[in-house]
């Protein structure tokens, strides 16, 4: 049974002035498994951020229906079961990295000596311990990249939803968030991340997701289906090339 | 006191609060009755003042910046959310009229004490009253500025729109009283009579919270007339909260 079930998903947006409708998704239909490294590849507007803001329940779909572990994500419930690193993450930044893990355990009912001990880990894996008690407004793009990411950790999550990951993160950065989305998939974890970084996606997931105009133009098995030399950014392409372009 | 805001106000209410002293020294007779509203004034404005700038931006804010993704990305419902935002206001505002409060005695003691036996007649547990049924508009405010955030989209409009309401809701008693006195060779249209009528029963009636006049004369209220006051104040603020919830439950982040 698929952890995340995507069916049939269309999302229309009206515009607040003109009152235009814009169609974000069309009928969008994806089935997550457990423990499956899901890539999401688009260009920009393609309905990769309205995709995960469905799946977190900050926007509600138009036609068709969301399943995570069964449950609608209108539940609040569900959310103990997923970690959330925003694309730009903006957080309270008067709060310390400490602060805001202890906040975002204090959210699952975490036990005090387990908010501890787990920020304690992340914050080392993550490299943030010396600027722990700093605020967050000191940081650097990439330091609140990586705070954004102990935060989708904190609880221990069984569903990662991590929109652009390594935007804005320096080399060091990269693979630090590389590794720990590898360890997350030895662990089991389920993943659902979008990039613009194809390499990243080929070498990291099970299967990829190509949607275009909100369409999704291919799925594509990593391992199966990139043979002979084939590369994912080279399906890209293709797939880009044979949707005619973006729209505008 | 991580905010300018509050501690800016704190600063203007605490100079207010000196300069009351001086400024009863000018009177002649009424001292303590002097200072007594004009340190419920100053705490009256200077909390109206807290609670605009601060609740005003505590959801607005966090829709413009996007930190309310934070937030109910986690096991977090959007009722909490409203119903948390309005709890931590609500301590604030206990907070700030229980400090200010307490300081806002010292200038009615003193001027009090300066001459013989003026206190006569004053009773502090009125005046004690009176600063509890400024915590209690101010919350009530707190909760019309939740509702309003919920609905509107930017700060700004949520600060107008209590503005609003919080003038109108402090007046209409007075209108509707000069709307039931009936004045010779006044004649009040239906449709104003009737629009009175209906402003009175949707708006919040935030005179019912002013006791400086019963605080300054030391006019004894009924445990009664506070009980209903604590009634609509439930009444009042229970349908903000709910409604402000609601339209939240509803409401989308795109």
């Amino acid at each position: 049974m698929a952890i995340i079930e995507i069916r049939s998903v269309s999302k229309t947006f009206k515009k607040e002035f003109s009152g235009r409708k814009v169609e974000a998704l069309r009928a969008l239909d994806l089935f997550i498994s457990e423990g499956e490294v899901f890539g999401f590849l688009g260009p920009n507007g393609a309905g990769k951020s309205t995709t995960i803001k469905l799946l977190l329940n900050f926007i509600r779909p138009s036609s068709g229906s969301i399943m995570i572990e069964g449950k609608d994500p209108s539940d609040k419930n569900v959310r103990r079961s997923i970690g959330y690193l925003p694309e730009n993450p903006y957080f309270y930044d008067h709060l310390s990295a400490e602060e805001l893990l202890r906040f975002g355990g204090g959210s699952c009912n975490l036990d005090d000596a387990v908010i501890r001990e787990r920020s304690s880990t992340l914050l080392q894996d993550l490299d943030l311990v010396d600027a722990r008690k700093r605020p967050l407004r000191s940081y650097s793009k990439g330091m609140v990249q990586r705070a954004g990411i102990a935060l989708a950790l904190i609880h221990d999550p069984k569903i990662l939803i991590l929109d652009e990951p390594m935007s804005g993160l320096d080399p060091m950065g990269r693979k630090k968030v590389f590794d720990l989305i590898l360890r997350l998939k030895a662990n089991g974890k389920t993943v659902f991340f979008s990039s613009h970084i194809l390499n990243d996606i080929e070498r990291l997931c099970d299967r990829a997701a190509i949607l275009i105009n909100g369409s999704l133009r291919r799925l594509i098995n990593v391992n199966a289906d990139l043979k002979n030399g084939a590369t994912l950014e080279d399906e890209f392409f293709e797939e880009v090339k044979k949707s005619g372009g973006l729209r505008e | 006191m991580r905010s300018r805001v509050l501690f800016g106000i704190f600063i203007m209410a605490l100079l207010a609060f000196s300069f009351t002293v001086t400024l009863t020294n000018l009177f002649m007779r009424d001292i303590t009755r002097v200072a007594a509203s004009l340190s419920l004034t100053t705490l009256s404005f200077s909390g109206l003042l807290m609670v605009l700038f601060i609740g005003t931006n505590l959801i607005s804010k966090d829709i413009d910046k996007r930190t309310i993704y934070m937030v109910i990305s986690r096991p977090i419902s959007r009722t909490e959310y409203v119903v948390g935002k309005f709890i931590g206001l609500c301590l604030l505002i206990i907070l700030a009229v229980l400090f200010l409060g307490c300081i806002s005695s010292i200038p009615v003691y003193i001027s009090g004490m300066t001459y013989d036996n003026p206190l006569a007649g004053f009773k502090w547990g009125v005046y004690f009253a009176a600063i509890i049924m400024i915590a209690m508009k101010l919350m009530l405010v707190a909760s019309l500025i939740m509702f309003f955030s919920a609905i509107t989209s930017t700060s700004f409009i949520s600060l107008i729109l209590t503005v609003a309401t919080y003038i109108v809701g402090s007046t209409i008693e007075v209108a509707k009283g000069l709307m039931d006195v009936k004045m010779e060779g006044v004649e009040i249209s239906p449709f104003m009579g009737a629009l009175i009528q209906a402003v009175y029963f949707v708006f919040p009636n935030l005179s019912l919270f002013d006791l400086k006049i019963q605080a300054v004369h030391g006019i004894a209220l009924s445990a009664g007339y506070l009980f209903w006051i604590c009634i609509y104040w439930l009444f009042y603020t229970g349908i903000m909260i709910t409604g402000g919830a609601l339209i939240m439950e509803r409401r989308e982040f795109p």
